[in-house]
């Protein structure tokens, strides 16, 4: 039996090496985009170009200036003299915010009990840089109201320490966004490269009429099951592996926890995924089919994985439902792993959930693929 | 360039199409099912995020801070503990996604207005939960702070609204609550209706697999001919989208649009005509349909979706991804969907990324044409 | 009057694909209304030549001219002219019949007012007319061959090129196909078939050898046949195989193959070995053998040239 198993496994490989662009792009393509693509989203909201309207021309508004550049999040982009430019750029979208210092704001800062105000004005046809000059310019609000505060009250400024408290971001001190973004990256290109390696299995096959010949061969369902899953599985294990290594040398993520467990429970997670593979695969009539179905999938998975949104904030009911997608364990468990440093004590349920979910899920793919084969 | 066949490949392209329902149902829905779940996602309020305290005050003081940050849906008080290492434990379960220790003193130092003896420490894994938390937190102190401030100034018999700290006023334009989804989900949306471009790259592809490319070869057919022909039924289906997909944004999400839907339209189709010309590039030189589809999706889906400003500002990215950016139909077609559902704007503004993307089009047609040679092998 | 200036010409063709010279110095003519044969094993070259000739293929070496048309520099403007059909089936199986002719000849030029009276006509001709709305993927074998030689016939080209039309085919849809063939024949098309079956060999005007990328004869059937080294013995008898395992070690014999109970036997000389055999035979106790001499055909001639052409490479090598 294992001899023709083997015999099967080693025909596919045949295929890769004659379609071999394929796996190519599966492999060093994946770990190309997870690179290129870490890199661009890992990096924080800075340089965002902003627009400032001093109608004051006062040292304060120029302080307030040289401030807002130092938050590091804006670049200055221009200095005007009327509302007429600001709202071209953010039609065109150009700038994301402009900050309009009123001609009074000296006076009011200088005074015993006036307020000063500032203007910001936002793009809200970009509203994730705009948030994020948002948070920038109230944060600096804040500081100089705290001073405003701190002067007029006559508080002794060496006893004030400041009205801020202390945040402390666990996992993740350097608060790099790429711990954030990447790790889920990794788990999403994991997940999407198994599923259409092997929904294009069989699905290939009989959209150009061999898989009449492959089941006439003496080969049992479970045979040719097994035979067809060694290579996804190999290729899959090996661009986890490679992806890994990138975000872990590139971005500098840290694998805090056990990596034989963090490899083990990847090869058990490609082994769940596989079985939707195959059961897309046996279902499809054709390649076209198969891909579109990993897609519709795929992204339903996606949003249960709490990667664009956690998963708290969804209605209880899909809360309870996303307890049964096999992505969203694995991506606590690779966070938990490579960030907490959490092992099997912590990650018992995760773990246990998967487990089951990888059963379920392969015993009924693996008796429907078998069916459809005889 | 015979139009006669250009049509006529057009039309058999067409009857393949139509001929496979299940396939032509999946290629209208997987878009929408596509947006549905990011819009989804993007839209969904973050609430009920589960936090833990620690408070070493006890004080009314402290009971009445933390009473404030618990109120309303989004931050879920998940335990009161006692020990640091419940905070520990809890973290590193996923159980809470942020925690607030209150130091011993911290009504005395409140009162004396010297500091604010919070320490808050959130889940660094999470992008979503553990930054909004704090967001919570911080406005939320705010408010107390202020408030207690008030109080204590009273006290003292000082007038209270000496303490008014800067006065932020804040205007945002095209989209009055900075609702992300407003934005995001127009993104969204030019996004997945470039999804059929991924669909064209495999036609080529598929007729060599199946061996009809031979026939097809030995005939006069010209290589532009081919190209277009091929084309024009995905750009059919593809405009069956732009008006399902919009539809259900703004039917489902309650995304407003001001701007022309004619316009719209016609503009759609011209991103249809580039967005699948990219594609067929790559039908041009790829053999097979399953390697057709690794490489559109990593050349044309995840650049898509990360490299046109949908969710991360060009403005952010490195120089070199943002050349990589005005290649693709999909930077100017969101710019235009973003501009004419938000601000509404009209071709007088958009007119710039309409010829971009129509000069895309020809640019990727005319390099497939070029390339793709009427020769086996 | 016949034009006799070749419709097809090529001179030292040659096809590389990376490591394998697919064919080489191919030297060939053809004369208008010539129904010309390549025959040859799997591997020989037969595709790989008439797809150069249909321009699908990029030449390596060498020059061609079809219909007047230099095949390196005018491609294209050959296909007008010439009607290929591909070795497997290359038709779209989503299409019915009648579309898929529709198609074809749009992509021919056909005009609009030729083409129904055409597909008409084709479609009686092949007898496909009953079934002119099934789809391409539900047509037996024979008839999507059929098809696929109507799509090639409705620009009336003055070429065609057909790789193994009926290998896979019934034998009656076989004997129709070649019926089809004889009128094209007879009404001045040039014909170039490719084919394994050596009785089809038979009915052409020329018929070209191929071996090995290279076509190593180039005549008429009779005089093909007539080259065989050697004369043919048919022997029948029930046993047959105890009467091939008897001979098997005698000498002389150059050739042994089975049809059903009767061997044919290629022997260096009938005269000498007829009798031998017979003795032998006696010998075994195997009677009532029918042993004669018969004329040689295409099989046996075929097997002989390309057994001769292999003993006089491995001497070249050997040198």
């Amino acid at each position: 039996m294992f001899r023709r198993i083997w015999a099967l496994a080693v025909k596919e490989f045949y295929h890769l090496r004659y379609d071999w662009w394929m796996p190519a792009f599966m492999l060093f393509g994946g770990a190309l985009e997870l690179i290129l693509v870490g890199w661009a989203t890992s990096r924080p909201m800075t340089n965002l170009p902003l627009m400032v309207l001093d109608e004051d021309q006062s040292p304060a508004s120029r302080q307030v200036i040289t401030s807002l550049e130092n938050t590091g999040t804006f670049t200055l982009e221009a200095l005007v003299f009327d509302e007429t430019p600001i709202r071209e750029a953010m039609v065109q979208g150009s700038i994301y915010a402009a900050v309009i210092i009123p001609p009074d704001f000296s006076e009011k800062m200088a005074s015993a009990n006036q307020v000063p105000i500032l203007a910001v004005l936002l793009n809200g046809a970009e509203s994730t840089p705009a948030t994020a000059a948002l948070r920038a310019v109230e944060g600096l609000a804040r500081e100089m109201g705290q001073e405003i505060a701190v002067k007029r009250l006559g508080i002794d400024a060496d006893e004030f320490a400041g009205f801020d408290f202390s945040v402390r971001t666990w996992y993740n001190e350097s608060f790099s966004e790429a711990y954030y973004t990447t790790p889920a990256e990794l788990a999403l290109m994991l997940e999407f490269t198994v599923l259409l390696f092997a929904a294009l299995a069989f699905s290939r096959e009989r959209e150009l009429g061999t898989l009449e010949q492959l089941l006439v061969m003496p080969l049992t369902s479970f045979e040719i099951i097994i035979g067809k899953s060694i290579p996804v599985v190999l290729v899959g294990f090996f661009d986890f592996s490679l992806m890994l290594s990138m975000v872990h040398f590139v971005f500098k993520v840290p694998i805090r926890g056990s990596l034989p467990l963090l490899l083990l429970l990847a090869l058990g997670y490609l082994f769940v995924e596989l079985a939707k593979g195959m059961a897309i695969s046996v279902f499809s009539r054709s390649q076209h089919q198969a891909f579109l179905l990993v897609m519709i999938l795929g992204f339903v998975d996606f949003m249960f994985t709490g990667y664009a949104a956690p998963v708290e904030s969804m209605p209880k009911f899909l809360q309870g439902v996303a307890q049964f997608i096999p992505a969203q364990h694995w991506l606590a468990i690779l966070r938990g792993i490579m960030l907490k440093g959490a092992n099997l004590q912590v990650l018992w349920p995760n773990l246990l959930a998967l487990l089951i979910l990888g059963l379920v899920i392969g015993a009924v793919s693996l008796r429907y693929v078998r069916r459809a084969l005889s | 360039m015979s139009l006669r066949r250009l049509w006529a490949v057009a039309v058999k392209e067409y009857n393949h199409i139509m001929r496979d329902p299940i396939t032509l149902g999946l290629v209208i829905l997987a878009p929408t099912v596509l947006l549905i779940v990011m819009a989804f996602a993007v839209t969904v309020n973050i609430q009920h995020v589960p936090i833990a305290v620690l408070d070493y005050d006890r004080s009314p003081t402290s009971r009445a801070f933390i009473q404030r940050m618990t109120a309303g849906d989004d931050l879920d008080l998940y335990a009161q503990v006692d020990e640091f290492e419940e905070v520990d434990s809890m973290l590193l379960r996923g159980k809470i996604k942020a925690a607030i220790v209150i130091n011993p003193r911290f009504a005395e130092e409140l009162l004396a207005m010297r500091s604010m003896p919070l320490l808050v420490i959130i889940d660094g894994t999470e992008p979503q939960s553990g930054a909004l938390a704090l967001d919570h937190i911080a406005s939320r102190t705010e408010e107390f702070l202020s408030q207690k401030l008030a109080q204590n100034l009273e006290a003292l018999g000082a007038p209270s609204d000496s303490l008014q700290m800067l006065d932020l006023r804040v205007r945002t334009w095209f989209n009055p609550g900075l609702k992300s989804k407003n934005d995001v989900v127009p993104g969204l949306i030019s996004l997945v209706l470039g999804l059929p471009a991924m669909s064209v790259a495999l036609t080529l592809a598929r007729e060599r697999e199946h061996g009809t490319l031979e026939q097809l070869i030995a005939t006069p057919v010209g290589r532009s001919e081919l190209i277009l022909g091929k084309m024009l039924p995905y750009i059919l289906v593809g405009l069956v989208n732009v008006v399902l997909i919009p539809t259900v944004a703004i039917l489902v999400f309650r995304i407003p649009f001001h701007g022309n839907y004619l316009l719209f339209f016609l503009l759609s189709a011209i991103f249809l005509f580039a967005i699948l010309g990219m594609g067929t590039i790559i039908g041009v030189f790829i053999r097979t349909q399953a390697a057709a589809l690794a490489l559109s999706f990593l050349v044309i889906f995840f650049p898509a979706f990360f490299l046109t400003g949908i969710f991360f500002p060009i403005a952010a990215l490195p120089e070199v991804m943002r050349m990589e950016s005005l290649v693709l139909p999909g930077t100017h077609f969101a710019i235009i969907t973003r501009g004419i559902f938000l601000p509404g704007v009209g071709l007088d503004v958009l007119w710039p990324y309409a010829i971009m993307l129509f000069g895309l089009g020809v640019a990727f047609s005319a390099i497939a044409a070029l390339f793709f040679r009427k020769k086996l092998g | 009057m016949k034009d006799n200036a070749p419709i097809i010409e090529t001179h030292g063709l040659r096809r590389d694909f990376k490591e394998v010279r697919a064919l080489d110095s191919l030297d060939l003519t053809i004369t208008p209304g010539e129904l010309f044969g390549l025959v040859g094993p799997d591997g020989a070259g037969k595709t790989t030549t008439l797809r150069l000739l249909a321009g699908l293929l990029d030449i390596s070496d060498g020059s061609a001219t079809v219909a007047g048309f230099d095949l390196k520099r005018q491609p294209e403007a050959i296909k007008h002219h010439v009607g290929y059909m591909a070795q497997i089936f290359s038709l779209y199986g989503e299409l019915s019949v009648v579309e898929n002719m529709r198609f074809f000849a749009k992509m021919y030029d056909v005009t609009d007012d030729e083409i129904g009276p055409r597909m008409e006509r084709l479609l009686s001709f092949a007898n496909l007319t009953e079934f002119k709305d099934r789809r391409g993927a539900q047509l037996s074998g024979g008839m999507q061959k059929k098809l696929a030689l109507a799509c090639t016939l409705i620009h009336e080209p003055e070429i065609l090129l057909l790789d193994e039309p009926t290998t896979g085919v019934d034998p009656i849809s076989r004997r129709e196909f070649w019926g089809i063939l004889t009128e094209l024949h007879l009404g001045g098309t040039t014909i170039v078939v490719s084919t394994p079956y050596m009785d089809e060999a038979d009915r052409c005007s020329r018929v070209g050898l191929m071996y090995d990328g290279r076509m190593i004869r180039c005549d008429t059937p009779r005089r093909l046949r007539a080259e065989i080294h050697g004369d043919v013995v048919v022997i029948r008898h029930e046993d047959w195989r105890s009467v091939r395992h008897a001979i098997e070690k005698t000498a002389g014999i150059l050739q042994v193959q089975t049809y059903g109970e009767a061997l044919h036997l290629v022997v260096d000389s009938a005269e000498k070995r007829i009798p031998q055999i017979e003795a032998l035979l006696r010998r075994e106790g195997l009677r009532g053998a029918e042993i004669h001499q018969a004329p040689a055909r295409m099989e046996e001639a075929f097997i002989s040239l390309i057994r001769e052409r292999e003993a006089s490479v491995e001497s070249t090598q050997e040198v």
